[in-house]
């Protein structure tokens, strides 16, 4: 099965959001707990906002991940809070990077992962559309969304082609570069032959035509987007004002 | 109507052949024309002006007026010609545009910036004149070629235009595909629709057509009614360097003789992807040494999983391979076995001939790798770059890097998919070749020509087993006819068609 950057399906679920939603959480979210300081209504706002993603993870009924992430930030968050008044040095500075970093990131990555998970490609265009998003910056991205399980199908059948003819660990001790050339020049050859096939494909089907592209795909605002946008929001005017 | 009115066209970019020169067509409404002729006799070039990729998409100097109901498309802008002509290209794997099956119906109709009702509307109908309910709401990735050649037919479809445009639609289709492009054509033409079809297989087509234009050197040479191409025989066919016009004509070549007097035996091959029944399972296998081994069956039968695994690319087939008394275990396979790729670019590396050959030795030996060289034809090319080949030449490039690097079990996945006669006679020449140095080679094809023309001996695989195994004389000759034509009269609805 081909390995892809956002869903083609969608799975039916209750709960569900618009992707402008997600794309407002991903950015508020990461912004709060990357650039937000310590103290006053901030010791409020930064854990509500880590226990978010575990909140969207569990209304869609994807409990081993919300069991995960759960799991990775509460351990950073007690190693910030009990083990850096007891050590010192070099592990104390390992400590003090390392849960800052996790507690800092993991929460904006989870949110981030919920986007990418419960998002698909047509859903995320069509809204990109509705933001007003110009064309010339959406059909680069619907590109790389097509391109991303092909380059990945493309490298793995010259890696296959690589390991019949016995190209592997010797020819890399011997000239590293030379296995990257191996890998690169085919891939190139390969992807830029299916470029130009799918613009011309896509050219007569009247891509790049003047009129305003209409879209299939329905998304909309519910109950749900307006409650989290509002508390998104409320938090994000708390960050700028403390 | 499509008038074309004294056109020529050359390529810009130093492609000297492919041009057309002085092209005087009319095609009326409704009508099915067929273009054929040998690789680079311009067909593909033919289609392109129709559809306006040409002068638009690629570059070159066009004289001549090329006219769609009074209208010169070459001075549109290609949207404008994308409202009245539809394509459908020889690759499946590249004419999609979004991930997903849906919206890829609907992409034409959203560039055209039609309102979404109408849209849906328009989906509901293709679906259900197509019937592809069962392909809906479905990731791109994980369909079948066959399946993305029939969503590429019905997004088109659902852009209503009058004239449709067909370059090599069945070059990677099987045969049972085949029949279904053959249905969904029917259906346009029962629509009264315009339909030019660029084609080397001609079998399928021969029910549907009006008219043939046998094109030869960028011009026109001949012109068939849909009678006198009926009337023409294999030898005529042949002479002009066209495929038959049924598969019932073919016959054996009866020079290939099916050899035994040794076996190669293949155990516990099991290998299944995740969460599915297992893909290939294989107890025992006897293949006859020093054979042109045909690999046939239905698309996902395990054909393609087959050799990936005998080369020893599936980690988790533990299989062995008994070459005489040798056991090999899958480390073992990787290095005595080879596979010809069907995107043969993917496994050709360095920046020349000569050292494509010299990586596979052992030992660099340049005279060796010469012999070889010239053994295949490619002599004169050994200072070029691979990539700057033709497709049949960078193919027997890769034959001769397995033969340097003396593996003694070739396979071929597809090697004559959207060949002329011509360059599958070359492939089936370079088989022989190979059988005649004491390989042992399986051939997965659906070119019923091909298999018959060299191999001798048949493995019939059916969800993930060998059915059956037999050597190709007088009643292989008859089985294996009987299963192509069968085969060719069935949908391919009831074949299990997931990708893998």
């Amino acid at each position: 099965m081909q390995k892809e950057l956002m869903q083609s399906k969608r799975t039916p679920s209750a709960f569900v959001l618009d992707p402008r939603t997600k794309i407002l959480l991903v950015f508020i979210g990461s912004t709060i707990l990357i650039a937000g300081s310590a103290g006053g209504v901030m010791n409020v706002i930064r854990p509500a906002l880590a226990l978010l993603p575990l909140l969207l993870f569990l209304m869609i009924g994807r409990f081993k991940t919300t069991i995960k992430f759960a799991l990775i930030y509460a351990a950073a968050y007690l190693m910030e809070l009990y083990l850096i008044p007891l050590t010192s040095g070099l592990i104390g500075f390992l400590i003090v990077a390392l849960s800052g970093i996790f507690t800092r990131f993991i929460p904006g990555l989870a949110i981030g992962y919920y986007l990418v998970s419960t998002t698909t490609v047509s859903e995320f265009i069509a809204s990109m559309e509705r933001m007003h998003v110009p064309q010339s910056i959406v059909i680069p991205f619907a590109v790389m969304f097509r391109f991303f399980p092909t380059v990945g199908e493309e490298s793995r059948a010259i890696g296959d082609a690589m390991r019949m003819r016995g190209i592997g660990f010797s020819v890399f001790f011997k000239n590293p570069m030379a296995m990257l050339e191996y890998r690169l020049v085919p891939m190139m050859m390969s992807t830029v032959k299916i470029g130009e096939e799918l613009s011309a494909a896509a050219l007569t089907r009247g891509l790049g035509s003047p009129v305003k592209r209409t879209n299939i795909c329905k998304i909309g605002f519910g109950i749900h987007d307006i409650i989290l946008s509002i508390v998104a929001i409320a938090a994000f005017i708390g960050f700028l004002l403390f | 109507m499509i008038e074309l009115k004294n056109v020529s066209f050359s390529y810009s970019q130093g492609q000297k052949e492919n041009g057309l020169h002085n092209i005087n067509l009319t095609i009326r409404q409704g009508e099915v024309v067929l273009l054929c002729g040998e690789s680079g006799c311009g067909k593909t070039t033919l289609t392109r002006l129709i559809n306006g990729l040409i002068p638009n998409y690629y570059e070159g100097s066009l004289t001549g007026q090329i006219l769609i109901n009074d209208q010169a498309i070459h001075k549109l802008q290609i949207y404008e010609t994308a409202k009245m002509v539809g394509s459908v290209f020889q690759n499946p794997r590249s004419q999609f545009f979004n991930v997903d099956t849906t919206s890829e119906l609907a992409f034409g109709c959203e560039n055209r910036g039609l309102p979404a009702e109408e849209i849906n509307r328009r989906i509901a109908e293709t679906v259900s004149d197509f019937k592809i309910d069962m392909l809906m709401d479905r990731s791109i990735f994980q369909l079948s070629g066959g399946e993305k050649q029939k969503i590429a037919c019905a997004s088109v479809s659902t852009c209503h235009p009058d004239i449709f445009v067909f370059d090599e639609p069945s070059s990677n289709l099987d045969i049972a595909a085949i029949e279904d492009l053959r249905k969904l054509i029917e259906l346009w033409k029962s629509k009264g629709k315009t339909i030019i079809i660029a084609e080397h297989r001609l079998y399928f087509l021969r029910e549907l057509v009006d008219r043939v234009l046998y094109m030869k050197s960028g011009r026109i040479e001949k012109e068939f009614t849909a009678k006198q191409m009926k009337m023409m025989n294999l030898a005529e066919l042949s002479s002009m360097g066209l495929r038959p016009l049924s598969l019932e004509s073919l016959t054996r070549d009866k020079k290939n003789v099916a050899q035994r007097w040794e076996d190669v035996y293949l155990s516990n091959f099991v290998f299944s992807y995740k969460n599915i029944t297992p893909a290939i399972k294989i107890d025992l296998l006897t293949v006859p040494k020093g054979n042109i081994v045909a690999v046939i069956g239905h698309n996902g039968a395990g054909k393609s999983t087959f050799a990936r695994c005998l080369c020893g690319l599936e980690k988790s087939c533990k299989g062995t391979l008994d070459l005489c008394g040798e056991i090999c275990k899958r480390r073992d396979r990787l290095r005595r076995c080879y596979m010809v790729m069907q995107d043969v670019n993917h496994q050709l590396f360095t920046e020349s001939v000569l050292d494509e050959i010299l990586l596979s030795m052992g030992e660099a030996d340049t005279a060796k790798a010469e012999s070889i060289l010239s053994s295949l034809d490619l002599l004169p090319m050994k200072d070029l770059h691979p990539m700057s080949l033709s497709g049949g030449q960078k193919q027997r490039v890769a034959i001769a890097s397995a033969v340097a690097s003396e593996k003694e079990i070739i396979l071929f996945d597809e090697p004559t998919s959207g060949l002329d006669l011509r360059h599958m006679r070359e492939v089936s020449d370079s088989l022989k070749q190979l059988q005649q140095m004491g390989k042992t080679l399986f051939i997965i094809s659906h070119d019923l020509e091909l298999i018959l023309g060299s191999c001798t001996h048949v493995l019939h695989f059916e969800k993930g087993s060998v059915i059956d195994s037999y050597p190709l004389d007088d009643i292989g000759e008859n089985k294996i006819m009987s299963f192509f034509i069968r085969n060719a009269q069935e949908p391919a609805d009831n074949v299990n068609s997931l990708c893998i």
